[in-house]
């Protein structure tokens, strides 16, 4: 065990050397790729904690743009339960103007309904009425009740008013005209020349007659002079009357 | 143990085979380091993880001693056992010697630990502020500071030498006298022993630079403390 004192320092020496030569070529490049490496990890942490923080707040904001469009949304929906509501009553008051015009025309239908029925009754009876008249008539349409008939048309053709002769006259001037009698029953000579004198008096000349026997008259008697017409008879007084009522109705 | 074999004179200086095998091993550390950290990469492959391993190890082991200031005593430490242990393992290839197994290498390390606590202790709070703490606690135990210095820097150029030069002598006995197989044991345990005097002899230096560094730390708080009561 010798001690060497050129080992010593040169050992002393190599040593401090050795120092230098691992600091520059293993730790000063070890430690750098570290602290680079921890650099590169800590800049993700912080990336990763600033988009964390974005996030956060993205996360905050779309929540309270939630919460908005929440009440955008039950605010929109109280509005269209308004205009609903606004919009049914709106359309109720149509529905019940629309249904009270209905109710009113199906009234005025039905009241013309009725009206026309009533009518369709009423010229039923006045057409029952007749028949019935005319079938009580014609019982009691004797020859008798035709000289009483005959005594009112003489009666009548004396008693015309001014203007009724002047037709009479005005219608008695046609060229060839000629005077027609119809009666229910058969006229014998005596009462056709008696009314071919009224006649003639009437009209103010003499025409020539025709007389011809209707049983549809019932009674009575049926004189045309031209265009002019005199009734007499029962048939066309129950007509009369019939239309009477009808308009009267 | 004989004395190591001069291979060659530079000038007045003889240079040993002790010598010669640390510049061996300073030749072997320059080329390895600067071939792996040409070019480092922060997507690091097999060998770049083992470097970085190997140096936060080292970091870690410091910082868990003296916390904040592993960068500072990291190539001072760092190359304490990564020199040692290599130095150490060198034993186990035949034909090579330790140069641990010599007390000049040795007491050269010992001698630049010593210098190191006192250079990082001023250099950490000032020349006048770390001698004060020999005064502490009392002047009264300055010899005995003093004494601890030499001989704390004596036990550990004394320890490693001994202890890697008789496991070196041990293994040649046992292969003298029980053949060729019968030291692989040995051997096995020359690993384990190399590899627990490199980290003993680094953790003691580590432990004396923190010592001196925390000495003055604890020296300023106790102050504080009497100043404050």
């Amino acid at each position: 065990m010798e001690f060497d004192w050129t080992t010593f320092t040169l050992e002393i020496i190599n040593f401090l050397i050795l120092v230098w030569i691992l600091k520059r070529f293993l730790y000063r490049p070890v430690l750098d790729v570290i602290a680079r490496r921890r650099a590169g990890v800590e800049k993700t942490l912080a990336d990763a904690k600033r988009i964390e923080a974005e996030a956060g707040e993205f996360k905050q904001r779309c929540e309270r743009e939630l919460a908005q469009w929440e009440k955008d949304k039950e605010a929109a929906q109280a509005r269209l339960r308004e205009e609903l509501a606004a919009e049914r009553g709106r359309l109720m008051a149509a529905l019940e103007t629309s249904v009270a015009e209905e109710r009113e025309r199906r009234r005025v239908l039905d009241e013309r309904r009725q009206h026309d029925l009533q009518r369709s009754v009423e010229e039923q009876g006045i057409a029952q009425g007749a028949a019935f008249s005319a079938r009580l008539l014609s019982r009691v349409a004797t020859p008798e009740l035709e000289a009483r008939l005959y005594a009112l048309l003489l009666e009548d053709l004396r008693g015309l008013r001014a203007e009724d002769k002047r037709a009479v006259a005005e219608a008695a001037a046609a060229p060839g005209l000629q005077l027609r009698v119809q009666s229910a029953f058969a006229l014998d000579e005596g009462r056709r020349a008696e009314l071919a004198r009224v006649l003639a008096e009437a009209t103010g000349k003499t025409l020539p007659v025709e007389y011809r026997e209707n049983p549809e008259l019932l009674a009575g008697f049926h004189v045309s002079i031209g265009p002019w017409i005199l009734h007499a008879n029962l048939r066309d007084e129950l007509k009369f009357f019939s239309g009477a009522l009808r308009h009267a109705g | 143990m004989e004395a190591a074999a001069i291979w060659f004179h530079l000038g007045p200086f003889a240079i040993t085979s002790v010598v010669a095998t640390t510049w061996g091993v300073m030749l072997a550390l320059t080329l390895f380091c600067w071939l792996a950290t040409r070019h480092l990469t922060l997507d690091p492959g097999p060998l770049q993880t083992t470097l970085e391993g190997v140096v936060s190890a080292i970091e870690t082991a410091i910082d868990a001693v003296l916390p904040g200031r592993a960068q500072l005593l990291l190539p001072f430490i760092g190359t304490l056992w990564i020199y040692i242990l290599i130095s150490n393992l060198l034993g186990i290839i035949p034909g090579l010697h330790s140069p641990m197994g010599n007390l000049s290498v040795t007491s050269g390390l010992a001698l630049l630990v010593f210098f190191s606590v006192h250079w990082f202790g001023v250099r950490s709070e000032g020349v006048r502020r770390y001698l004060r703490h020999y005064l502490s606690p009392s002047p009264i135990l300055l010899p005995f500071h003093l004494i601890s210095e030499v001989t704390r820097t004596a036990a550990l150029a004394v320890r490693l030498f001994g202890n890697i030069m008789s496991l070196e002598m041990a293994a040649l006995l046992v292969l003298l006298v029980a053949g060729l197989l019968a030291p692989v044991p040995l051997l096995m345990l020359h690993i384990v022993e190399a590899t627990v005097q490199a980290y003993i002899f680094g953790m003691l230096a580590l432990i004396y630079v923190a010592g001196a560094m925390q000495s003055q730390q604890n020296l300023e708080r106790n102050e504080e403390g009497d100043g404050n009561g």
